[in-house]
């Protein structure tokens, strides 16, 4: 092989590129295809007159049509987040009950027999461990409800009908119609939503779909939204309507994630997306009966355990620093976590928040499961209110009244819990998504845009409803 | 519909040695040859895969879930073989990274035996991916999945014409099922083994002016690298202007 | 905290939005005028006077200081002093009032053309950008591409010969091909040829055209011709251009016998029920987005049809070798059909 020859066969090519003209492509496409239908006809035999899968296109007539479309749609996702939330429960308290009231006392007063020193066993088992714990007790039970019922209507086939009918909507914000279910997804996990976003292949949508995702409303956030509004919304209706009051304003707080996420798609697409290739192709597979146990045994190893296992490595580092912040003392007995309440107060403020809800997010970056006990935490301490297990390790309570009473105490109005709602919706994602976005991107500047786009957003509109909120 | 576990009717027969098969999960070191899996999104690649690894691969009724490879072996009479399962594609002609993936592997990963599986019931379009690997490989096996579905569909495929007319061996599968999968792995022992030796189809339908720039840059890459299997399809990459084919050219990784 | 008031607060946030509106909003932000004045430095001049130098004496004009002041963008003063700068580095000479170009200023000229057009070229291929950005976007990139960037940025796109108007692209040794055919007035009636270059420039002109639905490399058939007006069909459209305008269509007659289909309709306007053949794919569609329709099987004699309809309008659902792939009414709009006579 010589340089020389090579050289000359790529000019060559060069020359005849330019001989042939640019319909290169069109042409062999087509003769490709041509040398297909040849094939066909001399091997395959179709009964003629045979209706190709009539059974796919009677269920394609009813999914995709005008009147049964959109309620059937709007019927399943309501009854896979119905059964996550509902479902999800009683595993979450009985985790909750063996890792939290059972398993770390027992390693408490292990810890103390064998004598180990006091902060040694308050960094391994009230930092590490506990916030580990946490995270498997609120994170594992929805995901592992939601992620299989989710792989079912995809290994049915169903999903790809959704992305077609929405992708007008989705088009409109300039973005892909498979964004839908990567959104969807994202009501399970933002990590699993990402990863989701693989099935678009237009590279500008794809980006779209990765840096919004975040607005779709998470597991770890549900029971977020759905405590802080029953505390405080449910007050202030009659107690008949508290608990429709209180379920509306989580929907609510759910669908304008979806009104910003179709806002910011659209603001992506003309701005900063705009010079990304964008081409579009859905292709819609017929039905095949999903095989049930072995979805379940799949979406269980590939989604939720991966999902569970990336978030309990980021939970692990957090809950010693949470520990640690609360445990080392900067001036006298000041520790670190109220020296740093006591700066971001006077923000916090600005935004109708407080600095305990700020601090609680900058350290439970990691995993939003939990922000609320953090946050109970932080407040006792800061406070210096009796309750509570002490500094650095977080807790929370049996009854949603004596967590009222505890939030208020902290000086909760009803102000500080809508903006902590919709703080909770718009904030950066938590690190396991913001690495996978890193993973699936590849590039600093999107893992970037997709991390403070929301946590702006954030600020920007509590501020205004803090300062709208204090004008009357 | 049927839903055991049909025995096929070759998994008594002479060729097939049941005892020699053992499925090996993604444990395949010190392989013997490695067999690539290609094929349209939505073929049932990744349930052939499973079905001759032993490995449950997610495969969802959505094209594109294969994103990056997945990689699991299996050992059948002594011999031991990597299994590389590969993105699902259209074709191998524009840019996309699932293609690229797919195509890299092909040209520069040199598979001992490609496995490319084909809907049974979209032949027609499952061809023009055929078609393109066959200019990349000439040791290549066509899987005829989803026979079931074709069955119920009345679609009926004369599978010797159709193995006469694309050079390459054809076995027809229900993967699902596993039905067809014996007889699959037979044919790719063969084919690896050199016992089959195939004559693939190459690409006739295109406009003549094509036809003599491909022939005459075919002719002076033949001259360059004497015995390349794939010098029609290195000359269509370079009349596309493809950058990565030029370079690799240039750094002699194409032979 | 006490002397806090919300409305100020929000007088504050609604200044700072507004300040940052004016800064950074597209192309008209203060800080993108700025940059771009900032930027402006000799050497965007030097080599934005080298262009339009090529580009008169290329049209047969002859160039004085005032032609230049009044076609570019700059103030008098920076462009004196910039031709003064030229003439000592021998780029330019005066011949009599006339400005030249000497051969090394020549080259240098084709050099900045070459960057101008080959960047078109990546805009169009590889990159979303719509074609009405593609000018303003390459006018700012070649005055930054090295020439070593150039060659690679020209053999990662093929090397292409032409940029997406037709224009010819300079090659590494400052070769240039010629814009093969005809100005579009000059064709006779009947006679069917192949677009191969739209000028961009006037831009009054270039605008309309682009409004228009026509594409490099479609073919034309003219069907009327006169001092008023021409007429011609392309893809299945009529068009009606006045003389001035057409003259900005080069065209490339073609000799041999082809049938232009007439009666050509777009995929988009396929009735559930009817069945069509597909004649090809517009011009319009190019790119990654035309080989993908291809791959998928919307190739010329395929037979296609409407599997389903949307709840939304569109994207409708089509029957194409035998799978159902969805396509927005932009894309369907791309795909040339002939419909069937009679239903199967």
């Amino acid at each position: 092989m010589s340089k020389k020859n090579i050289e000359h066969i790529i000019e060559l090519s060069n020359e005849l590129r330019w001989q042939i003209g640019d319909d290169f492509h069109d042409n062999l496409t087509e003769g490709i295809y041509a040398d297909a239908a040849n094939i066909v006809r001399d091997s395959v035999q179709t009964e003629k007159g045979k209706k190709r899968f009539r059974l796919d296109s009677k269920i394609d007539k009813i999914v995709t049509s005008k009147t049964f479309g959109f309620p059937i749609m709007f019927l399943i996702l309501g009854v896979v987040l119905w059964l996550t939330i509902i479902g999800a429960n009683y595993p979450s308290s009985m985790l909750a009950n063996l890792l939290l009231d059972t398993i770390h006392p027992a390693l408490k007063s292990g810890a103390s027999n064998i004598g180990m020193p006091w902060w040694l066993d308050g960094f391994l088992i009230d930092g590490v461990y506990l916030a580990v714990a946490w995270v498997i007790a609120v994170m594992l039970p929805p995901m592992a409800i939601f992620f299989p019922m989710f792989t079912l209507l995809e290994d049915f086939g169903y999903l790809p009908r959704v992305a077609f009918n929405l992708d007008n909507l989705f088009k409109k914000s300039g973005a892909h119609g498979k964004q839908a279910l990567t959104m969807s997804m994202g009501f399970g996990c933002n990590a699993a939503g990402i990863v989701a976003t693989r099935i678009i292949d237009s590279p500008r949508e794809r980006l779209i779909a990765i840096i919004t995702n975040n607005f779709s409303l998470c597991n770890g956030r549900w029971p977020t939204q759905i405590l802080i509004a029953t505390i405080f919304i449910g007050a202030v209706v009659p107690s008949s309507f508290s608990s429709v009051a209180a379920l509306l304003s989580v929907i609510g707080i759910a669908v304008l994630g979806m009104a910003f996420m179709f806002l910011t798609s659209w603001g992506l697409s003309k701005t900063v997306l705009k010079g990304e290739v964008s081409t579009f192709n859905l292709e819609l597979p017929p039905y095949r009966p999903p095989r049930f146990w072995r979805t379940l045994y799949t979406s269980l190893i590939d989604r939720t355990l991966i999902v569970l296992w990336r978030a309990i490595v980021f939970a692990a580092p957090a809950g010693a620093v949470i520990w640690l912040i609360c445990n080392i003392h900067v001036s006298g007995d000041v520790s670190i976590a109220a020296w740093l309440i006591d700066s971001f107060d006077g923000f916090g403020w600005l935004l109708g928040l407080n600095g305990v809800i700020l601090l609680a997010y900058i350290v439970a970056i990691p995993a939003n499961e939990i922000v609320i006990p953090t946050i109970l935490m932080l407040t006792v301490l800061a406070t210096g209110m009796s309750g509570g297990e002490g500094a650095g390790v977080m807790f929370e309570l049996d009854s949603i009244s004596a967590t009222g009473d505890v939030l208020r105490a902290g000086g909760w109005t009803l102000l500080t819990a809508i903006n902590l709602m919709l703080f909770s919706l718009l904030h950066n994602p938590c690190s396991t998504t913001i690495y996978t976005i890193y993973k699936e991107t590849k590039s600093a500047k999107w893992t970037a845009v997709a991390s403070i786009l929301p946590v702006i957003l954030g600020f920007i509109v509590t501020f205004l409803v803090a300062q709208i909120w204090r004008l009357f | 519909m049927q839903t055991k576990v049909v025995k096929s009717a070759c998994e008594t027969c002479a060729h097939f040695n049941a005892e020699g098969l053992k499925k090996l999960g993604i444990h395949a070191e010190n392989f013997d040859f490695v067999v690539a899996l290609a094929g349209n999104p939505n073929t049932g690649k990744s349930t052939v895969f499973n079905a001759l690894t032993g490995l449950r691969q997610h495969t969802g009724n959505w094209p594109g879930k294969t994103v990056t490879r997945a990689e699991g072996g299996f050992q059948y009479n002594e011999q031991k073989y990597k299994l590389v399962d590969l993105p699902g594609t259209y074709s191998l002609l524009s840019t996309s990274t699932d293609e690229e993936v797919a195509r890299d592997f092909l040209l520069f990963g040199r598979p001992d035996v490609t496995v490319i599986v084909a809907d049974a019931n979209r032949l027609e379009r499952n061809l023009n991916l055929v078609l393109q690997i066959l200019e990349i490989t000439d040791k290549a096996v066509l899987c005829l999945n989803l026979m079931d579905e074709a069955k119920r569909n009345s679609i009926v495929i004369d599978q010797r014409v159709l193995a006469k007319d694309l050079g390459i061996p054809v076995v027809a599968t229900s993967a699902r099922y596993k039905e067809g999968i014996p007889e699959l792995i037979q044919t790719i022992s063969e084919v690896a083994n050199g016992t089959i030796v195939c004559k693939p189809h190459r690409i006739k339908n295109v406009s003549p002016n094509i036809e003599k720039a491909v022939k005459k840059l075919s002719k002076e890459i033949e001259k360059e690298f004497p015995g390349i299997a794939n010098s029609r399809w290195i000359a269509f990459r370079l009349l596309e202007g493809d950058s990565q084919i030029i370079e690799a050219l240039k750094t002699g990784e194409l032979v | 905290m006490n002397d806090y008031n919300p409305i100020s607060a929000l007088i504050i946030f609604f200044g700072i939005a507004i300040l940052l509106f004016l800064l950074f909003r597209p192309t008209k932000g203060w800080f993108w005028l700025l940059q771009k004045n900032f930027k402006s430095n000799e050497k965007v001049i030097i080599e934005d006077i080298l262009k339009q130098l090529y580009h008169f004496e290329n049209s047969g004009n002859k160039v004085d200081t005032r032609t230049l002041v009044e076609v570019l963008n700059f103030k008098n003063k920076r462009i004196v002093e910039a031709i003064k700068k030229m003439s000592i580095n021998d780029l330019v000479y005066f011949d009599k009032d006339a400005l030249k170009l000497t051969e090394e200023g020549h080259e240098y000229a084709l050099r900045i053309i070459r960057v101008h057009r080959l960047w078109e070229r990546y805009l169009a291929d590889k990159t979303g950008f719509h074609k009405n950005e593609w000018h303003d976007r390459a006018e700012r990139m070649e005055h930054k591409l090295s020439h070593d960037e150039t060659n690679k940025l020209a053999s990662q796109l093929g090397n292409p010969k032409f940029d997406p108007h037709g224009d010819p692209i300079p090659t590494k040794t400052g070769k240039i091909a010629d814009i093969e055919g005809v100005e579009l007035p000059r064709l006779p009636v009947n006679s069917i040829a192949r677009i191969t270059h739209i000028e961009d420039e006037p831009e009054v002109i270039y605008k309309q055209i682009l409004a228009e639905n026509i594409h490099i490399g479609s073919l034309l058939k003219v069907v009327e011709n006169n001092n008023t007006r021409i007429v011609f069909h392309s893809e299945g459209e009529e068009f009606v251009l006045a003389p001035i305008v057409a003259s900005n269509l080069t065209v490339l007659p073609i000799e041999k016998e082809v049938v232009i289909e007439e009666n050509i309709a777009r995929l988009s306007g396929l009735q559930e029920n009817e069945m069509a053949e597909i004649i090809g794919i517009s011009k319009e569609s190019r790119g990654e987005s035309r080989r993908r329709l291809l791959d998928l099987g919307f190739v010329k004699g395929s037979k296609i049809k409407i599997d389903l309809l949307n709840p939304l309008g569109e994207p409708h659902a089509y029957l194409v070798k035998g799978t159902s792939i969805a396509l927005r009414k932009d894309q369907a709009s791309k795909i040339l059909i002939k419909k069937s006579e009679h239903a199967d």
